[in-house]
Order: structure tokens, then sequence, then C-alpha cells
């Protein structure tokens, strides 16, 4: 699929470099709304304004004391910033986007305890100015980092799930394709490749051992899912497009299909056995994602993955799926710290999955219609906007929960 | 704002011998804004670009209509998918925000942020271009009103979809929208960063629909010399150019809805030319057609381009000299009841058609406080213009244009209340 594997930020070696840092200081809570009912609650305004011609950032308070903290952010003129960032050790604890001059004034609130912080605006004349908070605060429940990093725990469990199911559905594939029953093969093609789909991202960069990642002979990912488009000719064609091609276009099984289904058992077994050390971090996850969406559009919408069967909607599914279940880790502690974005993403994803739904068939293998040209042709259009609504604020989730 | 005031800055010559604006000789002038002192990282790619720009708060009237023409535009429209009206201001008030920007020569946000996970903000394509008298129009269609966003009571008053002409061969592809963008200026890269980041700005907001990309102004104003179109004409000779002409014809005044006062509304017409069968034809036909002389622009009834064309001056043959059907005759305000509209469209191209053939023309583009105007000269002009022949509107859109914010507003906000 991808002919540059290493590049993804799930290699394998950043994979086992993972060192969780269990959060200690200054954790935080944000919400939306003031939930303080005891009075507690220190209120601080952040102005944004614009004066003899530059963009400024002024807060009212450069104090305050342990406990809840509302910052009151309100664009009065200043066109050049647009986010604002509460900050301590360059994690993000609570912020605002979107700010524009005009808008209402938005608030968030962040429960702190005792110690150094900073609010950063971006693109002010002073982008960071400190911000103190003395004594202790009661610690909040439910730590950001630690919720990010079990989501992540959590994910790498579903990855694994995934793979190990591919792996039952391609020997049912193998099976079909060595019965030399075209229209069984088909059935069992349709229903292995939302796995991989599922999670590729994550894994498409595992080598054989002793492999290299310039040589496609030892790359797991080109033996399962290359497509004819970009065949390495010293290493010829292997995997589940080659098969398509056969039942599809040839519509028959020979041996060298035979041969095909088996080695395409083999490397996902092979693939199976690696995917069981998998480890991720948080930011990972939204990488991922990201990466899957980015499959979405460079093969899926062009009809180039499943150029003979054109079940490029059932991979588009399986894509956007497998990115949902990677944000739904993150949420959780994702809420915490922007609360806004995780709402705007959620969103997307159900319009996305709507717009999806629209082109179900019960009767169409792997339950969606076939993405012919001709169907391309009308709606590629419509599907591509829709995930590129999608696309634009996942892209920056990565490195908000990086420095949560 | 007069017709003929120049940016800010540097003055007009010097932009006119740049072409791309690039390093006038004029230096730092007071007013210009591009020091970008709180973007240290990406300061030095881009500041200190001594260009002019022009102004996009408290301004009389929106931008990029009776500016002086720049150089190329890149437009594009759009159709609304967001669901509320609190996420239209978002909208409109953050494309106000990068706006500003832009106009300035900023970008809008980091190109290369430090934190390893992050995505750009800016796309980065214009960084150290400077400005390059950047204006944005911003334009909002009749579907901004058709209720989904609690709009339809504010709708301006002469905001319709416009009639089917005669002669016109529409495709709906590159028809209509809900709302529109259009950046002028004088480097094309400038005018094609700030749409596109702007559009990138309202992805999950809006889908985009189409885009003409002009790569030469086909009008002129404030003594620029007039340009030419495609077919070899000088175009726009007869514009609007005086202040009292454009309060007449352009702005809108406070016989429609009050947030639209100053505004006006903008006509977009994708008129394609059949460049091959015009080539073929000869001068003197051509310039029947227009009813002028090509090189020197003047009425076939005159000597110089700026002459009063004299539509009952006749021939030899008893026939009037510059034809009834000709472009200039079926278009002169004489002709329209003194009917004015300001033209300010550029020349396109899409490369080579499917049969073959340039795929190239006019997106015309006109302003006018009442579309009622442009109907009537269209009406005529689609149903006798000689020109016919060799021309074919392909794309028709209206927006009404609202005039630009105050500091500290966004384009738009009388809208919400």
């Amino acid at each position: 699929m991808k002919t540059r594997t290493i590049a993804r930020g799930l290699s394998a070696a950043s994979i086992a470099a993972i060192a969780l840092t269990a959060a200690g200081c200054g954790s935080g809570s944000s919400d939306s709304s003031d939930s303080s009912s005891d009075g507690g609650t220190t209120e601080v305004n952040v102005s944004l304004e614009n004066k003899d011609g530059k963009d400024t950032c002024s807060i009212d308070k450069t104090e305050a004391n342990g406990g809840p903290v509302k910052f009151n952010v309100e664009n009065k003129s200043a066109s050049g910033i647009t986010e604002v960032e509460l900050l301590q050790d360059q994690r993000i604890l609570g912020e605002k986007e979107n700010l524009a001059p005009g808008l209402a004034p938005v608030s968030f609130t962040v429960t702190l305890s005792g110690g150094d912080y900073q609010v950063y605006c971006p693109g002010a004349e002073t982008e960071m100015q400190d911000f103190k908070v003395t004594g202790d605060a009661a610690k909040p429940t439910g730590d950001t980092q630690e919720l990010l990093q079990q989501g992540a725990d959590q994910y790498a469990d579903f990855v694994k799930d995934q793979v190990g199911q591919m792996n039952d559905a391609v020997k049912k594939l193998q099976e079909a394709v060595d019965k030399g029953d075209v229209e069984a093969a088909k059935k069992a093609y349709a229903d292995a490749r939302p796995f991989y789909e599922k999670v590729e991202s994550d894994v498409d960069s595992f080598l054989l051992p002793g492999g290299s990642p310039d040589d496609n002979a030892t790359n797991l990912d080109y033996l399962i899912d290359m497509r004819q488009s970009n065949i390495d000719k010293k290493v010829g064609w292997h995997g589940f497009h080659a098969i398509e091609r056969d039942l599809w276009q040839g519509k028959k099984i020979d041996d060298g299909t035979k041969k095909y289904a088996k080695e395409l058992t083999d490397n996902v077994g092979k693939l199976n056995e690696q995917v069981q050390d998998l480890k991720f971090k948080p930011e990972d996850l939204a990488n991922g994602a990201a990466g899957l969406l980015e499959e979405v559009q460079s093969e899926k919408i062009t009809g180039e993955e499943e150029a003979y069967s054109h079940l490029d909607l059932v991979d588009f599914a399986a894509n956007v799926e497998g990115a949902q279940d990677a944000f739904a880790s993150l949420k959780p502690g994702l809420e915490k710290i922007d609360p806004d974005l995780t709402k705007k993403i959620s969103g997307q994803f159900d319009k996305v999955r709507k717009d999806l739904n629209a082109y179900r068939d019960a009767d169409a293998l792997g339950g969606y219609k076939a993405w012919t040209p001709e169907l391309r042709k009308k709606d590629a259009n419509k599907l591509s906007q829709s995930v590129q609504g999608l696309q634009d604020p996942l892209s920056t989730l990565a490195e908000k929960v990086a420095k949560a | 704002m007069k017709p003929d005031s120049g940016p800010k800055g540097i003055g007009r010559r010097g932009l006119l011998v740049g072409g791309f604006g690039g390093l006038a000789a004029g230096g730092l002038v007071s007013g210009l804004s591009v020091d970008a002192a709180h973007r240290e990282r990406e300061a030095s790619a881009g500041s200190k670009i001594a260009q002019s720009h022009y102004e996009f708060y408290d301004q009389p009237h929106p931008v990029g209509v009776s500016t002086i023409p720049q150089q190329y535009s890149v437009f594009m429209a759009f159709d609304l998918t967001l669901a509320t009206a609190q996420d239209l201001q978002v909208l409109l008030a953050r494309w106000s925000a990068a706006i500003d920007q832009l106009m300035q020569g900023n970008s809008i946000g980091q190109v290369e942020p430090e934190h390893e996970q992050s995505v750009a903000t800016d796309t980065g394509e214009a960084l150290g271009l400077g400005p390059n008298n950047l204006t944005v129009t911003v334009g909002f269609g009749p579907g901004m009103f058709d209720g989904r966003f609690g709009l339809a009571a504010k709708r301006p008053k002469k905001l319709a979809k416009l009639p089917k002409f005669s002669s016109d061969r529409l495709d709906p592809a590159v028809c209509d929208g809900d709302i529109s963008l259009q950046a002028c200026a004088d480097d094309p890269q400038v005018a094609y960063h700030a749409i596109r980041d702007l559009a990138r700005m309202a992805r999950g907001s809006a889908t985009t629909k189409w885009t003409v990309m002009g790569f030469g102004k086909a009008s002129a104003q404030g003594g620029q010399e007039t340009p030419r179109n495609l077919l070899g004409y000088k175009d726009g000779t007869r514009n609007v150019s005086t202040d009292p002409d454009h309060e007449k014809f352009v702005w809108v005044g406070d016989d429609d809805v009050a947030w639209m006062r100053g505004g006006t509304y903008q006509i977009s017409r994708k008129i394609q030319m059949f460049i091959e069968i015009w080539d073929a034809d000869r001068v003197s036909d051509q310039n029947e057609v227009f009813g002028r002389f090509k090189v020197s622009g003047a009425p076939l009834s005159g000597h110089a381009e700026f002459d009063t064309p004299d539509f009952h001056a006749k021939g030899a043959d008893g026939d009037p000299v510059i034809p009834v059907n000709s472009h200039v005759a079926l278009s002169a305000p004489e002709n329209n009841g003194g009917v004015k509209i300001l033209r300010r469209p550029y020349n396109y191209t899409d490369g080579i058609n499917s049969d073959g053939q340039l795929d190239a023309g006019l997106h015309f583009l006109a302003y006018v406080n009442d579309p009622q105007h442009f109907i009537t000269l269209q009406d005529r002009l689609g149903a006798s213009d000689m020109l016919n022949e060799y021309i074919a509107h392909r794309g028709s859109a209206i927006f009404a244009v609202p005039p630009n914010p105050a500091r500290g507003s966004f384009i738009g906000r009388e809208l919400f209340g």
C-alpha cells in the first residue's frame, strides 16, 4: 500500500522505545462550564487586542490560589491570535481555539495546584506570560496523561485483536481458493479485507526478521497489501490484490492464485506474531487515525485500492472505523484538555459515517455498494469533502495529546 | 472609497512597473505592517518587503470592488454544510481575522511549528512574497438566506438567482454557491495561497463548489491603461470610474437591508470564448462585432479610445457605422436608459478541452447596487449580440457583498442580532 513505510509515527523501533511518564505535577481538568460551587473559583480575564498595530494578549491577574481557575477569553480586535492555552512544563492544561474578533467571549476552567504556569497566546506580541498558583488544591480525579495512556493500551489490544481476526480470515480465504471456488473466495476476500484496513496505519511498518525498509521482499505491508500500480519488479506481486485480480479479472483460480493465498496466510501469521509486542503512545493513535484517513483520500476515493473488485467503500468504512476506534480510545483524556475539539471531531466522525451509510447494501459483497467508475464520478467529490471535514481537526490531535 | 485612490504605501507607478510587485525601490513606508515580530521563527522570511497593502478593517466599502484591479484573481465558491448560525459566525469571524492578516502580508499562523506533532497553521507557499496588494472579497449567495441559518428575514432585497438568459449554456458545476471568496493580488501565488488557506479553514463547514483562476486583469481604474480581453480587444473603456457613478450604480444605499449599506451585489459569469473560431475571423468583422477598432479601441464612429461612440453616425451605405447589434451598442448606457455597471473581469484559462480546443475566456465580474441593471443589459446582449457566435456563458452566480467590518468585528456580524 505505502511505498514509504518507515516514515510512519508507529515504526517498530519507536514503539519499542515508549516510556510512559506518570504525571506528577500540576494536573488539571478542563470544563467549559463553571462547575465550582464553593465560591472558591478565581476568574482571570484574558483580553486579546490590537494596539498600535500589534496583537496583544493581556491577563488581569498573574496569580491565583490553588483550586478552580476560570479563564474568560475575549478577542476584542486581535486578528492574528486564534487560540489561548494554559501550559505547565509545555503541557496543555486547558485552552480555547477558534478565537476571532467579534465572537462572544468564551471560558475554560481548570483546577490548579500550587506551581508555575504560563498563559500562551500564539501570535501575540508577548506570547508567553507567567501565571503563579499558590498553595495546594484537592487532587482532581483521573489524571489526563493516565487516561490517555490507558486508552493507548486498550487500543493496542484492539489492534492485536484485529490482526488476530485477520489471521483467521485469510485462512478461510486460502481454503476457498484451494477448493477452486471463485464465489466463496470472493466472499472470503471481502470478509478479510476490513481487518487490515482498520489498523493498517498501525501495522504497515513491520519487516520480516533481518529485513530492511528498502527491500520490499522483507516488507510485510508490501507482501500483504501491495497494489498493481506500485509493484516492485524485482519482488513481483504478492498478497491480497494479486488474489483480487485473479478472482475478479481472471474469474478463475489457478496454481498461481493458490500460491498467493498460501503466502498471504504465512505473511499474516508472521505479522500476527510481531504485533504481540505492540505498545502505543497516545500520539501514535492520533497519527494512526490521521494516517487511515489519508488512506481513504489517496486510495479509496480514487478507486485505486480495489481496482478489480470495486470493494473500495468496504475498505473506506473500515479505515474510518479504525480511525474512530483510535479516537474513541483517546476521548476520555482528550475531553479533559479540549472538550470543543472532542465534540468537533466526534461530530465529523458522525457525519462521515452517516454519509457512508447511504451506500450500505446488504446484498452487496462486504455490505457496501460497488465503487464503480460511474458511481465514483458522481459521488467522489461529496465523500472526499466529507472526509476533509474530519481530516482537518483530526490532524491537530497528535500535538494535543502529546502535550497533554 | 474613491475609485482612483491607490493602495497604502508606495505609489501606484511603482506597482505597475513591477508587475510581480517584488522589490520596489520605495523602502519601508509608514502604514506598511508586514512586521512579524511575534512570529520570530518565520520573520526573516516574511518581513521587510517593501510593498503596498490595502487595509481590511474600517473601510466604507468592500475591498476588491473599486480597488484598482490587481493583476491576478482566484475566485472560489462554496456550499455551506455547517449546521447552525453559530457555526456560520465562527467561520465568518475566522475568515475575517485571517483576511486581515493575509492582506498585511502575514501568514495566518505558524508555517513550521516547534512541536514535532504539530501540523502547520499556514501552508507556507506565500512566505516571503509580501502582501502584493492582496484584497479578499467575501460574497453571500442566495443559499445563505434560505432558512437553514435563520437568516431568511435578513436577505438582501435584491439577492435572487439570476434568470436564464437567451444564449445561456450554463454548466451547473460552475454555477451558484452559498458563499464566495475572491482574492486579487499582483502575485498569483499570493492570491492562490489566500484562497487555499481560507478554504482549508472552511473544511467541515463548507464544501468547495467551483473556482476560476484569473491570470490577467481585464479592466482598469485610476488611470491604468485599459487592458485587453482574450479576443484582443480593450475591455472596460467606458467603465464606471467616478465617485458619483459609484454612488449611483455600485454602492447599496438606504433602500435595501441596513447591513448591506455601502456594500454591493456581485455578478459572476464565466464566459467561454471560442478562441479558434474567433482567430479565423477577419479583423473587419471582429471590429463590427465589438463596434470598436482592435488596436486603438476607438469606437467605429471615432478615432481615439475615449471618443464617445456615435450610435447615429451612418456610413455610405446608410447603415449605422456602429452596428446596432454590436457589443458596444447593445451595452452602452445611451441605449439602456442610462444604466451602468462596474466591470472588474479577469481573463482565465482552463487548459485544453475534451474537443482539443483552447479552453479559455473571461471571468466576467460586475458590481451593481441593483442586479436588475445587469439583467437589463444581459437580456439584450443574450438575445442579439453578434459576439454570441464566439462566446458561451457557462457559469452564473450572484453574491451580496457586505461592506468590510470595523476593527473588532467580522464580515456579516450584523446578520446575527
